[in-house]
């Protein structure tokens, strides 16, 4: 067993080129998932590559770099489409698990549970992948493909979340339902980022985890919002019905598929009233 | 074997230690001190906090090589020459302990919050203690002796 932890990028590609290694960010999930076992083969180590962290607007998209933390991201100055994101990161655990998990590793853990996966997919966001031979990028949606599966290639590191500007309008907000308020694993969270023109609804992003074994957006419903006048009737259009043809909820010990459609429904009520700046 | 090296409470360290040694282990089974704590195997006591450059960390949930090059602070390091440090002394005075088994991870925890918010309300302890699990106190006197502690290192 060998354990990598380079302090540049390039260095941390050369060592996946060589055969597959377990990538390493924070640790808090694959820690607590090997537990006194031993370290799963090699190992890379990502924590000491400074390049990898911190949030940067570019002209054309806001870039996370991998090694971004949750703490990093709430303290960060943001426009109000983030806000989900952010609601996001106080939810993480607790403090000292947001001061060492980064959001990268939330997404390439692949959990149902992962609170970060619905407040990214609102913001159409892109996972950037590069290998020592070339970098690719792929939308969220494509990336996580079933419970702790993802599309990455064992020669690839997810360097960065890649948000177009296009989708960083509006406002966003996040609702979260646990058993208890904290340290929990969500029953169901979902995002919402509604931009509005004239008391009109002008763009609509929802997105529902913890429901399906892959958090989804609900584009039908989406377009059924866009050119709504905002208030509180927004609610009647927001129903059980209409999170049921985009996610056929599972049932396990935290809740029934039908009281996940329903705790769903209501979450997105919320969080479109708050996001609409009605509630 | 990996070498690794920090500096803790102020001293430089170096070990040869497996790399699935956790930070916590190193610094109770290596260093002996003690007064870091493992309450849990879920990561979710908050017994083991200790500062990792300066932010709280649990240290149950990090591996020591994870640590390699990093500045750490545990509960030893507090006091001055034996004179405890005000939080400490807070936690004394307000009887914010019972057992006193989460004690050094609430401290450790509560200077990081200080850190960031001076002057702490009663919903901010509350709030930033998620991670802090006491089965003894019921918090009310942990949440007294935090904002006690801050007032008096605001001086
Ligand atoms: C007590 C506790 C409470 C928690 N509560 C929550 C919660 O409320 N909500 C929630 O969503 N999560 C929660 N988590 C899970 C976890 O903290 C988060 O998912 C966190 O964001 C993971 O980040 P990390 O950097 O620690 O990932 P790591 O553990 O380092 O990695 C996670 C996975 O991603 C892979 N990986 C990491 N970075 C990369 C990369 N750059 N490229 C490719 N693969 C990579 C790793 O190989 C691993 O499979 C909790 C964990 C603990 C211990
Ligand atoms: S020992 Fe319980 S959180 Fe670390
Ligand atoms: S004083 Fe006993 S656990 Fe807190």
């Amino acid at each position: 067993m060998e354990y990598g932890r380079p302090t540049e990028l390039d260095e941390a590609l050369a060592l996946l080129a060589g055969g597959r290694r377990t990538i390493l960010a924070g640790g808090t999930d694959l820690y607590p998932a090997i537990a006194a076992a031993a370290l799963p083969g090699d190992i890379l180590d990502i924590g000491a590559i400074a390049g990898l962290r911190g949030i940067v607007e570019g002209a054309e998209a806001w870039r996370i770099g991998a090694g971004t933390t949750w703490t990093d991201l709430a303290r960060a100055t943001l426009p109000a489409a983030f806000n989900a994101l952010k609601q996001a990161a106080l939810e993480i655990g607790s403090v000292q698990i947001q001061n060492t998990a980064t959001i990268v590793g939330n997404l390439c853990n692949a959990s149902p549970a992962a609170d970060g996966v619905p407040a990214l997919l609102i913001l159409d966001a892109q996972l950037e992948l590069q290998s020592a031979e070339k970098t690719r990028h792929l939308p969220l949606k494509d990336f996580i493909l079933g419970v702790r599966k993802t599309a990455r290639r064992s020669n690839e590191l997810v360097t960065a979340i890649v948000l177009p500007k296009r989708a960083v309008s509006g406002r966003s907000d996040f609702q979260k339902l646990g058993a208890r308020r904290y340290l929990v694993i969500s029953i169901a969270m979902v995002a919402a980022r509604i931009a509005v023109e004239d008391d009109r609804i002008s763009e609509a992003a929802l997105a529902i985890g913890s429901c399906s074994a892959v958090a989804q957006r609900l584009s039908s419903l989406e377009s059924d919002l866009v050119g709504r006048r905002i208030g509180p009737a927004l609610a009647e259009h927001i129903c059980a019905a209409a999170v049921a043809t985009h996610v056929a909820p599972i049932a396990d010990i935290r809740g029934s598929a039908e009281y996940r459609t329903h705790a769903a429904a209501e979450l997105l009520r919320r969080a479109v009233a708050n996001a609409a700046g009605t509630a | 074997m990996p070498t690794v090296s920090m500096t803790v409470n102020g001293k430089s360290v170096s070990a040869d230690v497996e790399s699935r040694t956790l930070l916590v282990q190193f610094l109770r089974e290596h260093l002996a001190l003690t007064g870091t704590h493992v309450g849990c195997d879920t990561s979710q006591c908050g017994a083991c906090v200790v500062h990792v450059n300066g932010v709280s960390a649990k240290s149950c949930t990090m591996l020591a090589i994870q640590a390699d090059g990093a500045d750490v602070a545990t509960i030893e390091g507090l006091d001055d020459n034996g004179t405890l440090h005000p939080m400490q002394e807070a936690f004394r005075d307000n009887h914010g302990l019972q057992c006193g088994f989460c004690t050094p991870g609430m401290v450790m925890s509560a200077l990081d919050l200080v850190k960031n918010n001076p002057s702490p309300s009663e919903q901010d302890v509350r709030e930033w203690l998620e991670g802090n699990i006491c089965r003894c106190t019921g918090y009310h006197n942990i949440v007294k002796a935090i904002q006690a502690g801050a007032a008096a290192m605001r001086g």
